[in-house]
């Protein structure tokens, strides 16, 4: 089932690890969740049940995990912000699937969300035929949640307009949602198990500021880009054989490449590079995700064009692409790293680093 | 990997048997659960004499540290001035700090001892043989501000613990140290404990060879601490001897080898070395922390410890204190503007209980108190304004308490110069609230020496005295005064800056002079020397040859115009003052001849400095200029010739070349027409130049603005200039010109004004003058605004 997926859910993907954590689990648990606190832990975090190994799926800070599997098995939703790109989503994917057994309960939020898909909604064709009953309510996956005590994702919260952010400041506080029109049915309760998780983004143009009411109700975690470029590499390549997998690409993965890409994002994203030497932040988002995504590109343009190697040529081309999207000074900025950074790099270590800097011919 | 496991066997044989003649207690600098276990160590064993690592210079002190007067923490100050040259052959100057708070097990040994009646003795090398001991570089002669000698890197940097992190899952080694040691430890008994200790810190050896073990003084130390244990349990049946964790294994072998040759311990004059005791703080402490030496957060770990002399179990004390802890944080936010709800508070609860569990700790740590604080009080973004939680939590961590020391037999020679001369100026030195005092420069004795020790104490960073009212010499302020009025308070911390400098000399004068040579070797800029010059002037200390071969150094090897050019100005403040002060020092004038001499050949090349330099530019010549007209009038035409270079140069800042300009007019009239024609040069030029125009009649009016009331022939080209030109281009010579008429005094400006006028065919009459308003319409406008302010006032838009 799972070749037939672009992107499983984490709870299809890595149903084998769970299986075997729910197994081997003899932690407490709290109510309604299918496993305890620690397997959450092992399971995103990684590390060894019995003779099975549990893969590392969220790299970075691991103190921010454990305070996040500690705060939704408590009273409060938890809410993840930072740059986009740093993996707030498939973290609180990885979270419903090891809490819930279900990461797709989920809201999406744009501007044009309104109270109704956090809530719930009628089909009319039924609504019209029995009038205002449970078989005509279309519950919204808030509702879910809450009837099945599972919780309930809220993706890019602050892109929906703060009044409709509020619709969740009741349900957060009392546990509660009224539907008026089922009269003397029409309260639902949360189960036991029942949260939020949201994500939102510091970054992007268009967000909504949340309300003082509705932060109260959260405890916030700020997911940061990975710190060590040794890590971002890992990631690249990971992320990029699964890609490749899911995508029938046979080809194996070019580490060198993949650490030439890191070690840009990385010192592109921090302003500074290996020696020291200050370089001018670029106004893009440099997320380990789009490193990801241009190192795919740049990997699927060898399998499909190329002769099964990475072409220096049309990585740089791609992550021209990516770096220089909304801000023209973004070019200058990556020309002058090409010029300083790369060109050090290219005279002292050589190699690798020469043909890259070479290709600087493609930043126009 | 032969070393790793001969420690590995080493570590459980180091005995830890109350029935032995000997037992080795490793420790933890500042650690409560190696004070709570040491503790009951001395109540179970119940020892003869307890040794305890620390020069043995301060065995004098303990008294100190144990009375009851005294409040924690306060540290030992250890001082060498290596002027035998045993160390190196440049000599210097050698200070650290020995920190004791409540939770450090040397001064629980001590008070222990105290209440058992048990002989106490430090036994390590005197500090003066450890730097003898120790390689450049390292261990306690490593080049760093503040040193402490329970420096304990050895033990927080061990790759050892790296790999134990990694494997738990530990951020640092904090975090390890304080759920397996800390919190871990005081759930087991004091043997398990001291066998945990002795594994971890005999594994931490690992990393280190004998060579870098040598280069530290470890191994002098060592032999040192070994011979002395040894020689004790001669004439002791029951000896405890209380270590670093880190030293332990080494002593235990050398005591097993048994025969051991003593470090030499060299003959050192009693004014070259000493140890004194200090109130200290907690924030200091914390500081020394940043060089690896001893634990974070010294308030929280010293009330752990209170709570373990008071309590009968160790059970909840974690708990209670780090929840403690977020209360308070909470309380302090508030305060803040913060808003930090009961809610958060029980979140915050679970939290930190949550966290415990799920890291299987005994108990809620520090980490846990920074997770909760992170998760349920910062709303938003972590930054670094929304994460003053977290800063307000770590100050009460750290905390802010201050040491005292009532014993006054141990008096610092610095304090001792200090007091007595607070007594001789009458000033009210013991009290702790700030004092005014008032020192009248020329009409006493008194007076000048008041003001002279204020400028002693300032000059030394203590802290003690600051200058409310007075003249500001060093900026060339209010020159004209004849009294100071200073305020002065004494604190702990001016005792600690001035214990900080007894290696500079034993009274205040003498550290004054040596902290001046200090500066004046530290710098090597004639900015700096000038300034210490006019330091040295008010406070009344002559410079000595060698410090004035020094300065004449600087001077002839800086290369900086600028530091030159303040260095002129503070000497010829200086030349100025002198006869006034009644205090003579022929050495001036020289430095001021020298700088002069070294601007004058750098001035050309200043012709086009960047525009941000300009006005420096200009003020070093207006002073050159002056120092030409009252003392040095034959170097007149060397100076013009320079000026010229700079007004004939191909490429010339606008400013300066005007500034430049207009010293020439001042050196001779006839220089008058060529400023013009610079002038007109700029304001019949393209819009670009005529904006550098303004900057021109800038640098002009700075040096020479009589030239503008002399006749009109410069307004008229201003007057030009600004009507002639564009209101945006207008707008952004504006801040030139200001500045540029800002040289005007009041009187001037005045004169300015009426000829503009007179210019635009009006006068001041006409402008001061105005039409007359309508009665009617005045009275109608009030109406307006009472009505306006009805409406508004009744819509409550507006507050009263």
């Amino acid at each position: 089932m799972e070749k037939n997926y672009i992107k499983p859910p984490v709870e299809v993907r890595y149903a084998d690890e769970l299986e075997i954590l729910k197994q081997n689990d003899k932690g407490k648990k709290p109510e309604n969740w299918v496993l305890s606190p620690k397997a959450v832990r092992t399971f995103i975090l990684g590390g060894k049940v019995g003779e099975h190994i549990i893969s590392r799926k969220f790299y970075g800070n691991d103190a921010l995990v454990e305070r996040c599997i500690i705060t939704l098995a408590g009273n409060r939703g938890l809410m993840l912000v930072g740059e986009p790109g740093t993996a707030k989503t498939m973290l609180s994917e990885l979270l419903s699937a090891a809490c819930c057994g279900v990461s797709t309960n989920t809201v999406q939020g744009t501007a044009g969300t309104t109270e109704d898909m956090i809530k719930y909604s009628w089909n009319y064709a039924l609504l019209l035929a029995k009038g205002y009953s449970r078989d005509a309510l279309v519950p919204s996956p808030l509702l879910v949640g809450m009837e099945q005590g599972i919780f309930t994702r809220f993706e890019e919260i602050t892109r929906t307009p703060a009044e409709i952010q509020d619709s969740l400041i009741s349900v957060m506080s009392d546990q509660i949602l009224n539907i008026p029109e089922l009269e003397k049915d029409g309260l639902i309760f949360a189960k036991s198990g029942f949260n939020i998780i949201g994500t939102a983004n510091t970054r992007d143009k268009g967000v909504n500021e949340m309300s003082g009411a509705l932060k109260r109700r959260f405890n916030f975690e700020t997911v940061e880009p990975v710190k060590d470029v040794r890590l971002e590499k890992e990631i690249i390549i990971k992320e990029a054989q699964n890609l490749a997998k899911s995508n029938h690409i046979d080809m194996p993965v070019d580490v060198d490449t993949a650490e030439l890409l890191a070690v840009t994002y990385h010192e592109l994203r921090e302003g500074r590079d290996s020696e020291g030497t200050v370089i001018d932040k670029p106004n893009a988002v440099m997320s380990t995700a789009e490193a990801v995504s241009v190192y795919y590109h740049a990997l699927s343009h060898a399998w499909y064009y190329g002769d099964g190697r990475i072409d220096l040529n049309v990585l740089t081309e791609t992550l021209l692409g990516a770096v220089c999207k909304e801000n023209k000074d973004d070019l200058e900025k990556l020309k002058s790293y090409f010029r300083t950074s790369v060109k050090k790099k290219s005279e002292k270590v050589g190699g690798l680093w020469k043909d890259y800097f070479n290709t600087e011919k493609h930043l126009r | 990997m032969e070393r790793l496991l001969q420690y590995r066997e080493a570590s459980p044989i180091i005995p830890y048997n109350l029935n032995d003649s000997l037992i080795l207690f490793p420790i933890r600098h500042h650690s409560p659960v190696c004070s709570y276990h040491l503790i009951r160590t001395i109540e179970n064993y119940k020892p003869d004499i307890i040794l305890i690592e620390g020069p043995e210079n301060a065995n004098h002190l303990i008294s100190v540290i144990t009375d009851e007067q005294t409040k924690l923490p306060v540290a030992f100050y250890y001082y060498y001035k290596d002027t035998k040259k045993y160390i190196s052959e440049n000599g210097g100057d050698y200070k650290c700090y020995y920190p004791f708070q409540y939770s450090s097990p040397e001064y629980n040994a001590l008070m222990q001892a105290k209440k058992y009646g048990i002989t106490t003795k430090f036994i390590d090398l005197p500090y003066s043989e450890t730097l003898i001991n120790t390689a450049e570089n390292e261990g306690l002669r490593k080049d760093i501000d503040k040193h402490s000698y329970t420096d304990d890197s050895r033990f927080t940097k061990s790759r050892f613990y790296q790999k134990i992190c990694e494997k738990t899952g530990l951020r640092d080694f904090d975090e390890f140290w304080e759920k397996y040691f800390e919190i871990g430890g005081l759930y087991i008994s004091t043997e398990k404990f001291v066998h945990q200790m002795n594994t971890y810190c005999t594994l931490t050896r690992t990393d280190c060879t004998d060579d870098e073990l040598r280069a530290d003084g470890t191994m002098s130390r060592e032999k040192y601490m070994a011979c002395n244990i040894m020689k004790v349990m001669q004439e002791h049946k029951k000896v405890l001897a209380v270590t670093g964790g880190f030293h332990t294994f080494g002593i235990y072998n050398l005591i097993q080898q048994g025969d051991i040759k003593s470090p030499k311990i060299h003959k050192i004059s009693k004014t070259d070395e000493g140890c004194y005791p200090m109130a200290y703080s907690y924030r200091a402490v914390d500081a020394l922390r940043g060089y690896v030496s001893g634990m974070m957060y010294p308030h929280f770990y010293d009330s752990i410890m209170k709570e373990l002399y008071i309590r009968n179990s160790p059970h909840e004390i974690y708990n209670d204190n780090i929840f403690n802890l977020i209360t308070l944080t909470a309380k302090e936010s508030t305060k803040r503007d913060i808003q930090v709800t009961i809610s958060d508070m029980t979140s915050a609860y679970t939290m930190m209980n949550g966290l415990s569990a799920l890291r299987d700790s005994m108990e809620c740590g520090i980490s846990e108190a920074f997770d909760a604080v992170t998760a349920c009080f910062i709303k938003g973004e972590k930054t670094v304004s929304s994460s003053i939680p977290l800063d307000i939590l770590a100050n009460l961590a750290t905390g802010d308490g201050i040491g005292q020391i009532n014993n006054t037999e141990h008096i610092p020679p610095l304090i001792a110069d200090f007091e007595k001369q607070c007594k001789s100026l009458r000033l009210k030195y013991q009290l702790s609230a700030p004092t005014t005092v008032e020192a009248s420069l020329f009409t006493s004795v008194r007076g000048m020496e008041l003001s002279r020790f204020m400028h002693r104490m300032q000059f030394l960073e203590t802290d003690f005295a600051r200058l409310m009212k007075g003249s500001d010499i060093k900026n060339n302020r209010d020159r004209s005064r004849v009294r100071e009025e200073w305020q002065y308070r004494r604190s702990p911390e001016v005792d600690a800056s001035l214990i900080d400098h007894t290696t500079d000399g034993f009274t205040i004068e003498e550290a004054c002079g040596t902290f001046a040579e200090k500066l004046l070797k530290k710098y090597q800029r004639c900015e700096t020397a000038g300034g210490v010059a006019v330091d040295c002037f008010l406070m009344g200390i002559e410079l000595k040859s060698a410090e004035q071969e020094l300065i004449d150094n600087i001077i002839s090897s800086d290369g900086d115009f600028f530091s030159i050019g303040k260095g002129l100005g503070y000497f010829q403040t200086l030349c100025e003052l002198q006869s006034l002060y009644d205090f003579e020092d022929k050495s001036t004038m020289k430095y001021l001849c020298k700088c002069f001499e070294r601007l004058l050949s750098m001035l050309p090349a200043m012709a086009n400095v960047p525009p941000e330099n300009a006005d420096n530019v200009i003020n070093i010549m207006k002073i050159m200029y002056g120092i030409i007209v009252s003392v040095l009038d034959y170097r007149m035409n060397d100076f013009e010739a320079e000026l010229l270079t700079i007004v004939s140069s191909a490429e010339k800042e606008p400013a300066v070349y005007g500034g430049a300009m207009g010293l020439l007019c001042a050196i001779s009239p006839d220089y008058k027409q060529s400023a013009e024609d610079g002038a007109r040069g700029y304001l019949t030029g393209s819009t670009e130049i005529q904006k550098k125009g303004a900057d021109y009649l800038r640098g002009l009016f700075s040096t020479a603005r009589d030239i503008v009331l002399v006749d009109n022939s410069f307004l008229e080209m201003a007057d030009k200039l600004i009507t002639d030109m564009g209101f945006d281009d207008f707008l952004e010579i504006l801040p030139s010109l200001r500045l540029a008429f800002s040289n005007f005094t009041p009187s001037e400006i005045q004169l300015v004004s009426e000829s503009v006028a007179e210019l635009h065919g009006i006068s001041e009459n006409d402008l001061m003058k105005k039409s007359a308003v309508d009665e009617n319409l005045f009275d109608f406008g009030e109406e307006l605004d009472r009505i306006i302010c009805g409406i508004i006032g009744k819509e409550e838009l507006i507050y009263e």
